[in-house]
């Protein structure tokens, strides 16, 4: 994978009506380091890195949190940056993997191995093809999904509201062309 | 034979009942407050409760490192936790946020106490905003943090009020706790205790360092501790440890100085006995007559007991060959009795001070010298062995007695050395007094440095500066406190200081509380801007999501303003309590202050409040303090030399003989202070006690060489026992003047300087010409 791809993220909850459909760029800065740029429907860069996330949005000033305040998220942008970097060794730690699929089409299934990342984090699908992961599914432990589309899956086309078998369909058939 | 043996076991056995008695009833005070004078003005009062007690001064500033961030993280968790069920401490806080800061109870109260509703009213237009930022949030690395509290808090309060109440200047978080930029987990705890008490101090500082031990994974890392607290424990282990060895040095040298002088184990043994009698008797009566005594009284007392230890060393000395030890301690005892009665009658005027720590003093000292002198009138001839050696033998005793017979004493000199010393004394350099008790058991320059470090990196508040508020009820300080708020914000922008915690900070006063909840729309109204505010901007929130949110609103409304009662419950209610203190004469706040770079500038702000708020500066009251204290000792002092000069007097029934002994006492007594000023020190409480304890001392040289003595046996025997006395004096307190404590170095220097001037003054004075 690049060291910076588009992407479309789709985000269901149960705190939503209808889902939240975001667009920007993601970045892999290195092991652990990650960033995100939201380009609609607003503005929003941020970096994860050393433990904490930054949030810039418009013209305020960046707001800088810590992860270890739930120190199990750390846990999952690790996973994920570990994801998006082709770092098998890192994922392995902090993730069981099952693998389905072939070289042209292959899936990959995380599920946490810390206690306290499985209730917020149920598991994380990854399709993709060949040496390019495509669409990440994560199931948060309230039952929330968010679907992330990258590379050239990012710029698929979606209903205005898409639902979760339409966007898994995207997935499974992005990575058979 | 016998019965020497059997009065010897019966004066033992009725030491150790008193032993036993003074231990068992005797407790011992540490609180630096009974050592001070009773407060007059509600300043002063505020201050005695302040030293120590105030929020400022039971704050421990800890430091963990010399581990990886996470496990110093980790550790900094577990600390907080372990404290928190700690009774030693009111709290620990670690930067960590704490969701159960505010009561589940208090939740629907936000809106009392945050301040957004002073600048937003929850319209449309608001909402609109808040809930726009909340899609975002869904959407960042912070939605599993914040998803949980969004159908109750929309607009997040409950994190702005954890923001208001986290300390004024916190640290970065990392990790989810405080770290120093260097890397070290930081952390506050508040001890229960005092902070200028060593005791309870020292017992809060044991369970937190049990406490970080442990923690299952403390390793290598270390932990740090720093602050008012600390210091006090440290300050007192230093000075115990090394008054400890000091004595045990000096105990030797003298135990060796005896033996050599008296050739005798028995004798020395025995000798020690009226001392002892005379310390226990005097924790004896401190025990009947207050229950508890100070340290520092207890420290003070043992020196001015000091002087006892010349009664036996008289009776030893002055001995005859052929003679019973009864007889010569008869022929003795008319001098001895007047050095004692007068030096407890001049004692009498500390217990006139009206102080309790000097009062105890008093009554430790005189019980003290009394049961001493008793004891060897009438215990220690009668078990002293039969067999000693007569000292008026030595032939080296006769030349130096025949030396100082043929000495020059020209009339003059005395008068000579007095005016040299009052002009000495007049143009001597520094200021005469010493009035920050606190340069006299200094902290070493490198912990200051590490505390102002960290103090600057916590934001935790100054100990010396405090904006104390006074109003008739908790309602007008808090009002008060409010309507400060600006103008110590304008002040912090100034760089007058970093921050400024006040009250109003944790609980608004009920008139704001009334003004907000007045805000508060009612269900209907805010029904519908939630509607508005999720159609106007299209937000994609489930409808009745809010619900909860829209309940907590309405429960708001209603109810009754959180008063400083009300809140003392909560976990914030005992941080409350400390700035928020009820009087006889009403409420007073107490705004703690952080980074003071300009006083002046606070003190005008003070000023321009017309009384409503003043700046209480610890140091200068606490100095104020030591200066009426020390008038009060001066006085008594005072008091003492006159009823020790009518005693004198009276027993020697002569002027003249008076004048030969009080003459070198005095012109001794200030020459110690001309050398001690001349050489630039300012002279502390210590020093007067120093003071003090050689004059004692200096009484007894001049009355024993005054004494006309018609044998030169006698004379002998006399320069002897000063001799002994004068060396026993210098060898103790002179180690103690080396000792690298001021201090312990003050009353060294002050007594060793003053027995060798009582002495040569004596003999230059005060011995009978022949």
């Amino acid at each position: 994978m690049p060291a910076r791809t588009p992407y479309t993220e789709v985000r269901f909850s149960g705190l939503l009506e209808r889902p939240l459909i975001l667009r920007g760029e993601l970045e892999y800065l290195g092991p652990g380091r990650l960033g995100k740029r939201v380009d609609t429907p607003y503005r929003e860069q941020t970096r994860v890195e050393n433990g904490a996330a930054s949030v810039q949005r418009g013209d305020r000033p960046a707001r800088t949190f810590s992860l270890g305040q739930a120190p199990e998220l750390e846990g999952f942008l690790r996973g994920f940056a570990a994801l998006l970097g082709g770092d098998a060794a890192t994922l392995a730690a902090d993730f069981t993997l099952s693998a389905s699929g072939d070289a042209h089409a292959w899936q990959l299934v995380l599920k946490p191995r810390d206690e306290r990342l499985a209730r917020r984090v149920g598991e994380i699908r990854v399709d993709g093809s060949e040496r390019t992961p495509l669409c990440f599914v994560t199931r948060e432990g309230d039952g929330d999904v968010a679907v992330l589309l990258v590379d050239r899956l990012a710029a698929a086309k979606l209903p205005a509201r898409p639902s979760q078998p339409q966007l898994e369909a995207i997935c499974r058939d992005g990575a058979t062309p | 034979m016998r019965a020497r043996v059997a009065l010897l076991v019966a004066w033992l056995a009725a030491l150790a009942v008193l032993a036993a008695f003074a231990l068992h009833s005797l407790r011992i005070g540490t609180d630096l407050r009974s050592f001070m004078p009773p407060p007059r003005t509600p300043d002063q009062k505020l201050l005695m409760e302040q030293i120590g007690e105030g929020p400022g001064t039971r704050l421990l500033l800890l430091s963990i490192d010399g581990a990886p961030e996470a496990r110093l993280a980790g550790l900094s968790r577990g600390l907080v936790a372990k404290l928190r069920d700690d009774a030693h401490f009111e709290q620990a806080i670690n930067g960590a946020f704490d969701a159960s800061a505010l009561d589940e109870k208090l939740l629907p109260y936000r809106w009392l106490l945050s301040p957004t509703l002073d600048a937003h009213a929850l319209d449309a237009d608001y909402l609109a905003d808040q809930l726009g930022q909340r899609v975002e949030d869904l959407a960042s690395p912070a939605a599993t943090l914040l998803k949980p509290l969004l159908p109750r808090d929309p607009t997040l309060e409950v994190l702005a009020l954890a923001q208001r109440w986290s300390p004024p200047k916190a640290p970065v978080v990392r990790d989810g706790v405080w770290f120093s930029s260097d890397g070290a987990a930081l952390l506050l705890a508040q001890t229960r205790g005092a902070g200028f008490d060593p005791a309870a101090q020292g017992a809060a500082i044991d369970a937190l360092d049990a406490a970080f031990r442990a923690l299952p994974d403390a390793g290598a890392a270390r932990l740090t501790i720093s602050g008012p607290g600390w210091f006090t424990v440290l300050v007192n282990e230093r000075t115990r440890g090394e008054a400890d060895r000091i004595g045990l040095v000096s105990t030797l040298g003298f135990v060796l100085l005896l033996l050599l002088a008296y050739r005798s184990l028995p004798s020395l043994l025995l000798a020690g006995l009226p001392v002892l009698s005379g310390g226990l008797a005097g924790i004896a009566a401190l025990a009947l007559l207050f229950g508890s005594a100070h340290g520092i009284t207890l420290a003070f007392g043992f020196t001015l007991l000091g002087v006892a230890q010349e009664y036996p060393i008289r009776v030893l000395s002055h001995r005859r060959a052929g003679e019973d030890a009864l007889a010569s301690v008869r022929a003795l005892w008319p001098l001895l009795a007047t050095a004692i009665v007068s030096a407890a009658i001049a004692y009498l005027a500390f217990f006139a001070s009206g102080v309790t720590g000097l009062q105890q003093l008093a009554v430790f000292t005189i019980a003290g010298l009394l049961a001493a002198g008793l004891s060897t009138r009438y215990l220690l001839p009668r078990v002293l062995p039969a067999r000693f050696r007569d000292v008026a033998d030595h032939a080296w005793l006769a030349r130096a007695v025949h030396a100082l017979d043929v000495l020059p004493r020209p009339r003059w000199l005395p008068w000579l050395l007095a005016l040299l010393g009052l002009a000495v004394l007049w143009r001597a350099p520094g200021p005469m007094w010493e009035n920050d008790l606190a340069a006299l058991t200094p902290v070493p320059q490198e912990l200051l440095l590490r505390d102002a470090k960290l103090r600057g990196e916590l934001g935790a508040p100054d100990v010396r500066y405090l904006l104390v508020l006074h109003a008739a009820d908790a309602e007008g300080v808090l009002t008060a406190s409010e309507s400060i708020e600006p103008r110590l914000d304008a002040l912090v922008r100034e760089h007058v200081l970093d921050a400024a915690e006040l009250p109003s900070r944790y609980l608004p006063s009920i008139a704001t509380q009334r003004a907000r909840q007045a805000k508060l729309p009612d269900r209907a109204t805010l029904e519908q801007a939630l509607a508005q505010a999720q159609a106007g901007a299209d937000l994609p929130f489930r409808t009745g999501l809010f619900e909860p949110f829209v309940d907590d609103v309405e429960t708001a409304r209603t109810l009754e303003p959180l008063t400083p009662a009300a809140f003392a419950a909560s976990p914030l209610g005992t941080r409350l309590a400390t700035m928020l203190v009820a009087r006889e004469d009403g409420w007073l706040g107490l705004a703690t202050l952080s980074g003071v770079h300009d006083a002046a500038a606070l003190a005008a702000f003070a000023d321009s409040t017309h009384g409503a708020v003043r700046l209480l500066d610890l140091k200068a009251a606490s100095e104020s303090l030591v200066v009426a204290y020390r008038e009060r000792i001066l006085r008594a002092l005072g008091l003492a030399l006159v009823l020790l000069a009518l005693t004198v007097v009276v027993a020697l029934r002569s002027m003249r003989r008076a004048w030969h002994v009080l003459a070198p006492m005095s012109l001794a007594t200030l020459l110690v202070i001309v050398v001690e000023r001349a050489s630039g020190l300012s002279l502390s409480l210590f020093h007067l006690v120093a003071v003090t304890l050689a004059a004692g001392l200096g009484l007894h040289y001049a009355l024993f060489f005054e004494r006309p003595v018609a044998d030169p046996a006698e004379a002998r025997r006399t320069l002897h026992a000063t001799l002994v006395c004068v060396a026993s004096a210098l060898l103790v307190f002179g180690l103690q003047a080396l000792s690298s404590l001021p201090v312990l170095r003050a009353i060294g220097l002050t007594v060793a300087l003053g027995v060798g001037f009582h002495f040569c003054l004596s003999i230059l004075m005060a011995r009978a010409r022949r």
